[in-house]
């Protein structure tokens, strides 16, 4: 037996949907997180009924007319696959508004359960609502269901109601007379009908003891945080807040008994293996994976108390606020504030959040939020982060903090190159948002989120990142002739051969030692890769005690042992976090965009973002600092006015076409 | 069809906060958004409020819910 998870956006379907299933999709306050249906069986604690029930988690809709991609995969599944029941999940404070599509619903010849849900905010709002009289009307069954709580939810009594309804005939209470489906005015005045009859009968149902349209306190939130001008410095506050707290305090204070244990199952496993083992077998258990995979790990507390924090704030509904203040900026580049939901849902995978486009509905907009959220840094990107800040910047929370205020100007700034060469700067779009109620953020949901993204984290440094270090190890370990390479010679081993070109490219960006090149190369596969290969090729397990290295390195600490000066690490920081993102997210590009130009001019405009400001910031640093410029100055001037200038030649063009659609207008 | 020259009071982003006004119409050469504005319930003949005026966004109050729209959809929305 199938049944179909439908509803308004964010009516807490997905919540219900883990709560019947045990999955842990994920969920936030705001309306558009899930995008793609996902399936599963229900819990046997649930399922009395002896067969396998498969539920299906749609997107949210408001009516069988989609607006956007994802909500025409609701109306596409409930009329093509035909499941067996529908279980409408109703926001039980805004009746009016969700019975419309319950309506329609109802029309389709399959059973429907009604999950009354987020009923305990009524009590709250002091509603009461007459279900009998509701279900008596509607004719079909409702089960009152509160899905963020774990027990005495009504879930039970819902999945028994599914099962009961299996196979039996409903009567439609409204059915549309008279309508011409080919005219929209005939449409549009039977769905006027609808809607009366549905405001009649929630008047009858519903007693609400005050109005919903007055202001409340939730309005004078509203006033604060999407305020004009205080809008963003509170946004930055808190972005700073949440990095100081992971990065600075809780993270690294976790991170320490990591790290210790870490160290010793190195120092373990080394006795094990004792002396008479062969070094190069030694080198790669000891240094590639243990060390190199270590020291990604290393850095898990930080991320998941970084992930937390996030979601957290995803949950209360502060989200949606962060849209509507950026909607202005983001106007004002051809984007809508609808374009910081995805960039909101990439800072813990880009994937989901170009996955996340699908709620924009202009397909430039669409195309260009896909190619701008993995600038966004992701979770995979953290570790990088704090290696940096915390070996060049004394773990400093401006570091994290401004490399996302730093995303966002790029991603402006890359918005407003693109409406130009697109020759769409005139092209108008609407923005609207639900703002969804605030609520006190749930610590239990948060926690699940957080574990299940620090197990992927773990299967994902226990796989590929695993692979990648041995590899980059062998590498390292032999030259060309498959020799061991001698001490003093590394220059001549495969890897220093591989990246040696690479690393030629990026001496005008401060960093072109063959070690760093190799590290960002590896970063395509998986951008933790940074840090696991920067430990392997300079054989450092520790990156998050600096202290204890001084113990293990004689008086050398990490960033002397880099070679870098603090302007060149940041320059390198930025060149990984703003250049392509792995091969994973590229590939989400691709399904997002449809349109392989767009992919290719994508993946160009990342590596020439990230490849021009890290130049900036390395010149103009040095220059700031010494009194000159860096090495290799010219020449990369010359690749970045050659970039800039063809981006100049592109706008041109696309400023011409946007004349010719103008005239055409006129 | 309506001149585009606006009088006191023709559309959203002229009303007063906190007061109830009925919604005359939607004038926008977007169907599928005039489609979409009349499943939230924003459609001729009903109740519609500002809640928070933004400048550039506009709070707003139908059926039950709470939307933030930006200043072209609230020229759009004519009262």
């Amino acid at each position: 037996m199938k049944i179909a998870l439908t509803g308004n956006p964010n009516s807490g379907k997905t919540t219900l949907f883990n709560s019947i299933t045990g999955k842990i999709e994920h969920v936030g306050n705001w309306a558009g997180v899930t995008v793609a249906k996902k399936e599963a069986k229900i819990k046997k604690t649930l399922n009395r009924s002896g067969q396998d029930i498969i539920a299906v988690d749609l997107p949210g809709a408001y009516s069988m007319s989609p607006f956007t991609s994802e909500e025409s995969i609701t109306r596409d599944f409930v009329e093509l696959e035909n499941p067996d029941v529908i279980v409408n999940i109703v926001d039980a404070t805004n009746l009016n508004r969700s019975l419309f599509f319950t309506s329609q619903l109802l029309e389709l010849d399959i059973p429907v359960v009604i999950a009354l849900n987020k009923s305990d905010l009524l009590k709250k709002k002091r509603t009461d609502i007459d279900i009998k009289m509701l279900e008596d009307v509607l004719g079909c069954p409702i089960v009152e269901t509160v899905s963020t709580k774990s027990g005495r939810n009504g879930l039970s009594n819902l999945i028994n109601k599914v099962i009961e309804v299996s196979g039996s005939k409903q009567e439609p209470p409204f059915i549309p007379v008279d309508v011409d489906l080919s005219n929209i005015n005939s449409v549009e005045k039977s769905d006027i009908k609808r809607f009366d009859f549905i405001k009649d009968l929630v008047e009858r149902a519903e007693n609400r003891s005050y109005k919903s349209s007055l202001h409340n306190y939730q309005d004078g939130i509203d006033k604060v945080v999407a305020n004009r001008w205080l809008g963003i410095p509170i946004f930055a506050l808190i972005m700073w807040g949440v990095f100081s707290i992971s990065q600075t305090h809780l993270g690294p204070f976790i991170a320490d008994f990591l790290v210790g244990g870490i160290d010793s199952f190195y120092t373990f496993v080394g006795s094990i293996l004792g002396s008479d083992v062969s070094p190069v077998l030694e080198a790669i258990l000891l240094d590639g994976i243990i060390g190199g995979v270590g020291a990604v790990v290393g850095f898990l507390p930080l991320i998941m108390v970084l992930f937390f924090l996030l979601a957290l704030l995803e949950d209360c509904g502060y989200m949606a606020r962060v849209a509507v203040v950026m909607d202005r900026f983001f106007k004002r580049v051809g984007l809508s504030g609808k374009s910081i939901i995805p960039m909101v849902i990439g800072t813990g995978c880009a994937i989901p959040g170009i996955m996340a486009t699908r709620t924009i509905k202009n397909q430039r907009q669409r195309r260009t939020t896909a190619m701008l959220t993995p600038f966004m840094p992701c979770g995979a990107k953290l570790p990088v982060i704090a290696l940096f800040a915390g070996v060049f910047f004394d773990d400093a929370a401006w570091v994290g903090t401004s490399m996302y205020f730093l995303a966002i100007g790029i991603i402006i700034l890359g918005a407003l190159i693109i409406v130009r060469i697109t020759g769409e700067k005139n092209a108008r779009s609407f923005f609207i948002m639900e703002l969804p109620e605030y609520r006190l953020p749930s610590f239990k949901r948060a926690s699940i989120s957080t574990l299940s993204r620090a197990k992927s984290f773990i299967i994902k440094a226990g796989t590929i990142i695993l692979l990648c270090n041995a590899t980059i190890q062998i590498m390292q370990t032999f030259n060309w002739q498959l020799q061991v390479v001698a001490e003093g010679a590394e220059n001549t081993s495969i890897l220093a051969s591989i990246a040696s070109p690479f690393a030629f490219i990026l001496i005008p960006l401060g960093f072109g030692v063959w070690q760093l090149a190799a590290a960002a190369i590896t970063g395509f596969i998986a951008k933790e890769n940074v840090v696991g290969t920067l430990a392997v090729v300079y054989s450092i397990s520790n990156f998050i005690d600096t202290d204890e290295l001084v113990l293990i390195s004689g008086s050398q600490d990490v960033a002397s042992i880099m070679g870098l000066s603090s302007i060149a690490a940041l320059s390198y920081l930025i060149f990984n976090l703003f250049t392509p993102p792995c091969f994973a997210a590229i590939g989400a590009m691709n399904s997002e965009m449809e349109n392989s130009k767009w992919l290719w001019a994508g993946i160009g405009f990342q590596f020439g973002m990230g490849y021009a400001v890290s130049f900036l910031t390395y010149q103009v640093g040095t220059l700031i600092l010494t009194g000159s410029f860096g090495s290799g100055f010219i020449y990369g001037l010359i690749v970045v006015l050659a970039m800039v200038s063809a981006v100049i030649y592109l706008i041109n063009k696309g400023d011409k076409v946007s004349l010719n659609k103008n005239v055409k207008v006129a | 069809m309506s001149s585009f020259v606006e009088t006191e009071l023709n559309n959203l982003s002229k009303a007063d906060i906190n007061r109830e006004y009925i919604i005359k119409g939607v004038e926008s050469e977007d169907v599928e958004l005039k489609n979409f504005l009349f499943t939230l319930g924003c459609y001729p003949g009903e109740n519609v409020t500002v809640i928070s005026d933004f400048k550039h966004n506009f709070v707003i109050s139908v059926k039950d819910a709470r939307y933030s729209i930006d200043l072209d959809l609230a020229k759009a929305i004519k009262l």
